[in-house]
């Protein structure tokens, strides 16, 4: 807990948070002001989740994004990215591909110990690869993430070899996921139970304790070594500490923020980013994650979404702009791409997106659904254009719900019947495991484009043994699999965007999906919180370079 | 030897007898009742649709090849029939095993050591809250004439109707964000305490002030309070010292469901206040399907159900004899 | 014991100290005749569709046009907690109706099937009250799957122990007292007895119980809608206002404190009605 009580008020911190929305996107560059701008050591920072606490603090085991916003802290990966999107090097310092791209060796930086000890070495690279593959980790995200690699092995102490089953183009961009990051082996030889409850890592912090429904403490690791290749400083964090809270109720975590228990909270929902704007002690992070935009994906699967015509005719009649602009309080900007923003590989076509409803019924009309029932719905063949959207509680913020409830409305007047049903993340997946959707929002993160693969290839509608398939929109077309393919093995960079832009038009042309915004992630700070930034990999915040002013 | 107490003493022995035989009839239906819950939960939870081998991969949706959910399955003895999968959990809750948490892979009954504590604190600051505001309360409006009892009635009825989650939203809106007195979420200090027990404490109280007035206005009007007055003592002596213990009698008796009651708040108050305990584990085990968590809770809070009726039953025949003689011809 | 048992224990401890009605009573009469003309006809009470969205209109405060304000789609509150009103009694009534249904069959079998039967349902009943409300609730939605229907049911299941622990009580004090054991000693039939002299004496209170579970079963469904297991969009149900509303409890307090009102008169109101009842069928007893 940050002792000191906190004043309500800063003058020139404030004046330098206002100035500091922007800065803190492009990955917090100095704040401005002369008394503040020099960092000081010491303090506790604490943190507030609104994300479920993970069962696992091992990032390897499952594969969720809670996991990741702390593994952050204390786990390294090989590589990370850099604002622009270039992968830039972290625990790896060079790396090289051979002329057929099925052997990557991978430099270690060689000064660098586990906080337990052990050395990072090319052997460690090894186990953590084996590890990811072995079932008994239970690893989901990581495990796909490294789908390709087929062994590892250590060249030296320094150099680590991976062999691939095919060309690989997305490899960087997967290894610098916090799924892949890399422990001590000693630490994973521990076994399951204990590594989940503290695993090792070369990070800034260390765990210290875990109290289950509570907090998590993490500690300065004083021998820190390894900072990516984009960080402000060298050497150890600033923080002594980093106390973390899970608050699952967003009223209260605001409140908290407010009130000083907590100095910066995530999931913070657009109605009180909007007031912390207006106020002098807050600012506003905001870093969209990468991959995947949030968009709601019209099965193509099953009647009526198999004929285009409905398809198009559905994003016609449904007017999301107007539910953005007011739901989102202006923290959301539309989007028209099936890519986050922070995708350099992003292809938009807002023409594709314009509501008309006149055009949205001729479409109608003229796929056969030309009668309405009394209640005004349209109906062929004595059956009515009725639409299932399952709704996950847990990954579509009430704002967004909103919004879903409003597209509900207004698909209302072209005759379509949105059945919105909330369900909790269990219940969800089970629907979808079953095919009972005809609309659905499901948000993916993964480092690169190559998550289109993941999302609108074939391959994807085969469910995995648990039921689970990526490709909701259910697309199955031979020339976007052809695209997809040829992206995720070419090692030329522009052909690669190239192949990947032609992918995104058939997606988008083939009206598979309703692009609405990116993947929200917004962060609320204390003035007092300063140099804090969100690694440009998967957009979880890190702590190295913060310190508090007014310690 | 006095002839007095050879006479009593049979009479003594066969009321220990009786009583001994009452408590070996509530200790043997509070097994019964535990095996009957357990028992339930186990078979309840199997009718849970989705995969429990899920659960413990990190969740529904998880991407796990067949290798790993074999594997899993194999672990935590899912693969083996359901009769022997129940004979098996049965075993393990007789030598005090929970099982293992699919989600958090640590002992359940670990676990759910570390966040009673949690919930208790809470529950029994709150009883006692609702206690005392209900106490004065029902003073208050038993002996302040009649807008005080119109009042009273209102505070009483209004109290006990009010939703724990929307009295926990006004509460932190008033005291956290617009005068920033109390903060909304545990701190693990005192003042951390205060909202959560308020928002829990606020609308029991309204439901016991019911029944302490109602006792109260009867004890006013009993023979022995109109002996008292005619001694000339006075009203606030009367008031205190007689009709407030006969008054305060239901409180031994209705403990046991206050509690059961409180616990069903805390799944509410625990999330909005994050604060640790058992509510929130629950719920949080209900959405991951952790079945192991969710008998664990299932368990222990029927444990403390029972023993908390058991133990305010006995205090009840401690302190009220006729019910002795009553409960034997049950 | 039960929320019911106390509130019944409250209003039969009550002697009949008035007959004329408060004006507490009368104003909680009126507003169940309120409550009712927004179930049956809620058009004389509001002319706006409550499902009409208008994003540009949000978060707007009470006004003249907007008796209680906007929510977060531009929908009229006022409006929405009119046409919640038939959907949240629904789930209330449906929910007791439940739980009283299966505690009078629990109570009838216990307090007439003899030693055995009694036995095993007061067990029976044990187990059910080992599973304090909330539990019981999440445990039958996480297997029946959240929506409306199944927390209906939960809301009716959880409350049905408490029901049944008060019949028994009634129906044993029925079949003990004097009248019955006349009309034992005349040599009339038991089941004469039953239906002629303990079943009309011991459902009366039924009617008591009714109206005073009606309201907690609100609140309860109301819990349930908070924890996102309730009632489904766009429904106007109350509790799925108020949740969806306390998310902007600090930019506009309309959104929850008019639903919120709307529960808490409502328990009010049944509750008021309730007491008065009981204390009728107490005297006539």
């Amino acid at each position: 807990m940050h002792s000191n009580p906190r004043p309500r008020v800063r003058g020139l911190a404030s004046v330098a948070a206002a100035a500091g929305i922007s800065l803190l996107v492009a990955g917090c560059q100095a704040t401005p002001g002369e008394t503040s701008s020099t960092p000081v050591a010491g303090g506790t920072l604490t943190y507030a989740s609104g994300d479920a606490e993970p069962t696992c603090l091992e990032p390897h085991v499952g594969g969720n994004y809670p996991q990741a916003l702390i593994a952050g802290q204390f786990l390294e990966s090989l590589v990370s990215r850099d604002a622009d999107g270039t992968i830039i090097p972290w625990l790896a310092t060079e790396w090289s591909v051979s002329e057929d791209n099925l052997s990557w060796d991978f430099t270690l930086k060689d000064d660098v110990t586990f906080t337990d000890g052990t050395p990072l070495n090319a052997e460690a690279v090894k186990v953590n690869v084996e590890h990811l593959k072995d079932p008994a980790t239970e690893s989901s995200t990581g495990y796909l993430a490294l789908g390709k690699v087929e062994s590892v092995e250590a060249v030296s102490e320094t150099v680590a070899r991976f062999t691939l089953s095919a060309p690989d183009s997305a490899l960087l961009e997967s290894l610098s996921q916090p799924w892949v990051a890399i422990q001590s082996p000693a630490g994973i030889a521990r076994g399951m139970e204990e590594n989940c409850q503290a695993p090792i890592g070369t990070g800034p912090f260390i765990v210290d304790e875990w109290v289950k429904q509570d907090h998590i403490s993490l500690v300065r690791n004083d021998d820190y070594t390894s900072p990516p290749a984009d960080a402000k400083h060298d050497g150890k964090a600033y923080l002594e500490a980093i106390e973390w809270r899970f608050l699952p109720d967003s009223a209260s975590r605001y409140a908290a923020l407010q009130g000083g228990q907590v100095d910066v909270i995530d999931n913070a929902q657009p109605d009180t980013i909007a007031s912390a704007e207006k106020t002098e002690t807050l600012t506003h992070l905001d870093a969209p994650r990468p991959g995947a935009s949030n968009r709601i994906e019209l099965n193509s699967g099953t009647a009526p979404f198999n004929d285009v015509a409905v398809r198009e005719a559905f994003i016609r009649a449904v007017d999301v702009n107007d539910g953005i602009e007011s739901l989102y309080f202006g923290s959301a900007e539309r989007s028209y791409s099936p890519l986050s923003s922070v995708e350099a590989t992003g292809y938009s076509d807002e023409s594709l997106f314009d509501t008309d409803v006149d055009a949205a019924n001729a479409l109608l009309d003229s796929a056969g659904w030309t009668e309405r029932d009394a209640d005004g719905y349209r109906v062929k063949d004595g059956a009515r254009l009725s639409l299932d959207f399952p709704v996950s509680t847990n990954q579509s913020i009430p704002a967004e719900q909103s919004l879903f409830e409003q597209i509900q409305a207004t698909a209302k007047d072209a005759g379509f019947e949105v059945n919105i049903s909330l369900l909790d993340l269990s219940s969800w997946y089970g629907v979808l495991a079953e095919n009972n959707y005809d609309l659905v929002s499901a948000p993916y993160t993964k480092v690169g484009p190559d998550v289109l693969r993941i999302l609108y290839h074939s391959d994807g509608i085969t469910p995995a043994p648990s039921g689970y398939f990526a490709n909701l929109s259910q697309v199955n077309n031979p020339e976007l699999d052809g695209l997809l393919t040829a992206a995720s093995e070419i090692s030329d960079a522009d052909a690669r965007a190239d192949l990947y832009e032609q992918a995104q038009q058939i997606i988008l042309e083939g009206f598979h999906i309703l692009p609405l915004y990116d993947q929200q992630n917004h962060f609320l700070l204390g003035t007092q919180v300063k140099d804090a930034r969100a690694l440009p990999t998967v957009s979880t915040p890190t702590f190295y370079d913060t310190w508090l002013s007014g310690n | 030897m006095t002839p007095g107490s050879a006479v009593t003493r049979p009479a003594q022995r066969s009321r220990n007898l009786r009583t001994s035989r009452w408590l070996l009839v509530r200790l043997g239906g509070a097994v019964f009742v535990m095996w009957a819950v357990a028992t339930l939960t186990f078979f309840a939870i199997r009718l849970i649709p989705g995969d429990p081998a899920e659960a413990v991969l990190g969740g529904p949706g998880s991407q796990a090849s067949q290798e790993t959910l074999d594997q899993v399955r194999a672990d935590y003895g899912l693969d083996l029939p359901l009769g022997v999968q129940y004979l098996n959990a049965l075993g393990r809750l007789l030598s005090g095993d929970l099982g293992t948490s699919y989600a958090l892979k640590v002992p359940v009954a670990e676990l759910l050591l570390a966040q009673i504590g949690g919930t208790l604190v809470l529950a029994l600051a709150a009883l006692a809250l609702a206690w005392l505001l209900a106490l004065l309360l029902s003073l208050w409006s038993t002996g302040g004439g009649r807008i005080a009892a119109a009042l009273g009635q209102g505070i009483e009825l209004t109290s006990a109707a009010l939703p724990h989650f929307w009295l926990a939203t006004v509460l932190i809106a008033v005291f956290s964000s617009a005068l920033g007195w109390l903060p909304p979420v545990s701190t693990g200090g005192a003042a951390g305490l205060v909202l959560p027990t308020l928002t829990l404490a606020i609308p029991l109280a309204g439901f016991l002030a019911q029944v302490m007035r109602e006792t109260l206005l009867d004890t006013l009007d009993a023979p022995f309070i109109i002996s008292a007055r005619a001694r000339g003592e006075s009203e606030r002596g009367i008031r205190l010292r007689h009709a407030l213990r006969h008054a305060s009698l239901p409180a031994i008796s209705l403990s046991g469901w206050a509690l059961g009651y409180l616990i069903s708040g805390a799944v509410v108050v625990e999330t909005i206040f994050a604060r640790p305990g058992l509510g929130r584990t629950l719920l949080q085990a209900v959405t991951l399907r952790d079945v192991p968590i969710v008998t664990g809770v299932v368990l222990l809070v029927a444990l403390v159900y029972i023993l908390m009726t058991i133990i305010t039953d006995a205090a009840s025949r401690l302190a009220d004899p006729r019910l002795r003689s009553a409960e034997t011809g049950r | 014991m039960s929320e019911l048992d106390l509130r019944t224990a409250a209003a039969s401890a009550a002697p009949a100290r008035r007959s004329r009605p408060s004006v507490g009573e009368i104003l909680a009469l009126g507003f169940v005749l309120f409550l009712l003309v927004a179930t049956v006809a809620p058009g004389i009470l509001t002319a706006i569709d409550p499902n009409a969205i208008n994003a540009r209109e949000a978060f707007q405060g009470p006004s003249l046009e907007h008796w209680f304000g906007t929510d977060e789609s531009g929908r009229d509150i006022y409006s929405r907690v009119i046409a919640g009103t038939s959907t949240s009694l629904l789930i209330g009534v449906t929910a007791t109706a439940i739980g009283l249904a299966l505690g009078l069959a629990l109570g009838v079998l216990a307090g007439f099937g003899g030693r055995v039967l009694d036995f095993s349902v007061n067990r029976t009943i044990e187990v059910l009250f080992a599973f304090p409300g909330l539990l019981l609730a999440l445990l039958v939605i996480v297997i029946a799957g959240p929506g409306p229907v199944t927390a209906t049911i939960a809301v009716g299941l959880s409350t049905a122990p408490g029901y049944a622990r008060i019949i028994r009580g009634q129906l044993v004090g029925i079949r003990t007292s004097a009248y019955v054991e006349s009309a034992r000693v005349l040599g009339h039939p038991p089941w004469r007895i039953l239906t002629r002299h303990i079943l009309p004496n011991g459902l009366a209170p039924l009617v008591v119980l009714a109206t005073l579970g009606i309201g907690q079963a609100v609140v309860w469904a109301a819990a349930l809608s908070y924890l996102g297991l309730g009632a489904q969009p766009p429904s106007a149900e109350w509790g799925a206002m108020l949740s969806a509303g306390r998310t902007y409890i600090g930019t506009a307090w309309w959104l929850t404190v008019f639903p919120g009102l709307m529960i808490v008169l409502t328990t009010i109101a049944t509750t008021v009605l309730g007491r008065r009842l009981s204390r009728r069928t107490g005297g006539q007893r």
